[in-house]
């Protein structure tokens, strides 16, 4: 159990439209990820189907049920804030135990379900402590533990991660991709880090401007990107866009109806013949470096190549690229084939 | 020939400022390398505690003689020792709970009269305080402009709010006339001994509640929204939240109010005397009233006896404040 549908939902704050006509179906025990830029509406539908926030018009199902007037106690879902709203006076006992305590579930039932969770997130010595006394990534737990001892339908995290330090982010993705997969739990998890949303979701919800741009599993996405909008907010560094005519040296002929090129930086290498790029900055990582240049017209491209490469800035260089990695756009900026 | 450039307003206005600066800079440096940091300290002490030591401390040495020496003169070498004399009349009682068997017995009547007074009043403006403050928190139409009504009253004079008060509860009052024109029955709200008690509880919870609400209203602000948002979640309904977790979260602001409205209660005064100058009868005599009476306003006066009552009225002062500063370590602690 754990569907949630989304029919036609719009959220207006005054006259502003926050969610523009959502449709939106996600499978039991899916983990499906919103990611967008800032402002982009992905916490407010969160939060309008957590039942926090009612939206404008439209529906929200759960399990085929219509919850959209229902209380946000009563749509049997639980949420993990961003700021993992753990009530700072309470232990992390009561913390668990406070939201079954008002179910009136019974304190054997209650006992049951704090011991397995905080077996399960290893939280046990934490238990008589309180938020204050707990570091970022034992705070973290506690509010998923918290969510986890409702035994929800489907959980909710609003940006779980943010908060923690980036070594942190790492191990805690790993863990919460883990815990997903044990518990087969539908989840809906919201961020802004593509990292977090490629590596955790089955699929990918990409909004912009409070809409819908694209559903996918992340690898299709980065495949096949449904606009360029999609294309160049997925995937690190940037997609870069070219005229047809910019990427004549490295793609002979277009497909019919073409407005703009997409290539990677990562399909990008040094070739003898290609784009006619000037570097003017380089970034030395290690496993790679990353090019910025400039072509002839002015246009900015990335190209991200081997770390052994070495270029100086300055310094004219040839890049080389294999066509049927491209993505074709075409004027309204949709995907072509 | 160029002209030179016109100085503007604020280099004219703050010319006074930057030349006194300049002029003090080549003392204060000597000053500085005479005396080291530590003198530099004391530099800028100096003016306040000159004032702080003049209008605090002096009072309370001079006052300390007093207490400790009797009859009327106000000049302290005219002033016969009488050692412990004024405490041992004001704290002997034959039954303490019964002023009429004290030898000081209006001072015990203040003593009971404030007391009964810091109780119901602290009690009182700690709920009012609350809800007012609950209220101002929640979305309510013209938010700024009710806060402003509820903080107004604080802007008042003592004196200001003891004859606005005055002129609505006396005998021909507002109050009454509004009575008799709904047909009801008035009633002698300053002249009837309960009647006048309650009404100095609620004058002085009027006044000062803004000044409290806004401590906590702060308070309020201060906690989470998300908080209450993990509430809903878990289904918690509006008074759990409220005793669960609001009330917890005020705690360090609820200490502050309790605690400076207990103070202010204890030197009740000014409004009060205004209001029904501790009447009828001894009904609304409260400490600060009994000192000044005894003091300077009673044809015996006994000034001795007066500073006694002062400093032992002090003590429970630093009793409170001790009590206070001993409360918020331990919840820091905590």
């Amino acid at each position: 159990m754990g569907r949630i549908r989304i029919e036609n939902l719009r959220k207006n704050f005054g006259a502003h439209e926050v969610l523009k006509n959502i449709n939106l179906d996600i499978g039991e025990g899916e983990l499906a990820v919103f990611v967008g830029p800032s402002g982009c509406g992905k916490s407010t539908l969160l939060r309008q189907i957590s039942g926090l926030d009612q939206p404008t018009s439209g529906h929200i199902f759960i399990d085929d049920k219509d919850v959209t007037g229902v209380s946000a106690a009563d749509r049997g879902l639980a949420m993990v804030f961003q700021s993992y709203a753990l009530y700072p006076h309470m232990t992390v006992l009561q913390n668990l135990t406070f939201g079954l305590q008002n179910m009136k579930m019974a304190k054997v039932e209650i006992d049951r379900r704090v011991a397995d969770a905080a077996r399960m997130l290893e939280i046990e010595p934490l238990l008589s402590r309180r938020p204050g006394q707990l570091s970022g990534g034992q705070r973290q737990r506690v509010a998923i533990g918290r969510a986890i001892v409702r035994d929800p339908t489907a959980f909710l995290l609003d940006e779980p991660l943010s908060n923690l330090d980036a070594e942190l982010r790492v191990s805690m993705r790993a863990e919460l991709a883990a815990l997903h997969a044990r518990l087969a739990a539908t989840m809906i998890y919201v961020t802004h880090d593509q990292v977090e949303a490629m590596t955790l979701a089955d699929r990918i919800v990409v909004l912009r401007a409070g809409k819908i741009e694209q559903v996918a599993a992340p690898i299709d996405l980065f495949d096949k990107p449904a606009n360029r909008f999609v294309a160049g907010f997925i995937g690190a560094p940037s997609m870069n866009f070219l005229t047809v005519e910019e990427a004549t040296p490295i793609l002979p002929t277009a497909p019919a109806g073409t407005a703009l090129v997409g290539v990677r930086p990562q399909h990008l290498d040094p070739a003898e013949t290609g784009l006619d790029v000037t570097v003017s900055l380089v970034e030395s990582l290690g496993t790679e470096t990353v090019i910025h240049a400039t072509l002839a017209t002015g246009t900015r491209i990335l190209a991200t190549l081997p770390g052994h490469v070495r270029a100086k800035v300055g310094e004219h260089l040839k890049l080389g690229g294999d066509p049927a990695r491209m993505h074709f756009f075409d004027g309204q900026d949709q995907r072509i084939g | 020939m160029t002209a030179s450039p016109k100085p503007s307003i604020g280099a004219v206005l703050t010319a006074p400022i930057v030349w006194l600066a300049r002029a003090a800079d080549m003392p204060l440096r000597a000053w500085q390398r005479l005396t080291g940091r530590g003198g530099m300290i004391a530099f800028f002490l100096i003016p306040n505690m000159a004032v702080f030591g003049i209008f605090v401390i002096v009072p309370l040495v001079i006052n300390f003689f007093y207490s400790v020496t009797g009859g009327t003169a106000l000049f302290l070498s005219d002033r016969p020792f009488v050692g412990a004399e004024h405490f041992d009349r004001l704290l002997t009682c034959t039954d303490h709970f019964n002023p009429t068997t004290c030898r000081e017995d209006m001072f015990w009547t203040a003593v009971w009269n404030t007391s009964k007074f810091v109780v119901l009043q602290v009690s009182a403006m700690t709920v009012v305080a609350m809800i007012t403050a609950l209220i101002l928190n929640s979305k309510i139409p013209g938010k700024a402009f009710w806060r402003a009504v509820f903080f107004f009253p604080v802007l008042l004079s003592p004196v200001v709010v003891g004859l606005i008060w005055k002129w609505i509860l006396q005998r021909q009052g507002l109050l009454n006339f509004a009575l008799y024109e709904l047909d009801m029955t008035q009633v002698n709200w300053l002249t009837e001994r309960s009647w006048a008690f309650a009404a100095t509880i609620g004058v002085s919870v009027w006044a000062h509640v803004g000044f409290y609400a806004l401590i906590l209203l702060a308070g309020l602000q201060a906690i989470p929204g998300d908080l209450y948002e993990a509430a809903e979640m878990d289904g918690t309904k509006p008074g759990r939240v409220f005793w669960r977790i609001t009330l917890p979260l005020l705690y360090p602001n609820l200490l502050v109010v309790i605690v400076l409205s207990l103070i202010r209660a204890v030197q009740v005064f000014d409004e009060v005397f205004v209001l029904t100058s501790g009447g009828p009868g001894t009904a609304t005599l409260y400490l600060t009233q009994y000192i000044y009476e005894v003091g300077f306003a009673s044809v015996l006066r006994n000034p001795g006896l007066a500073s006694a009552a002062a400093l032992m009225m002090g003590g429970v002062l630093v009793v409170l404040t001790l009590l206070q500063l001993g409360l918020t370590r331990w919840r820091d602690r905590k």
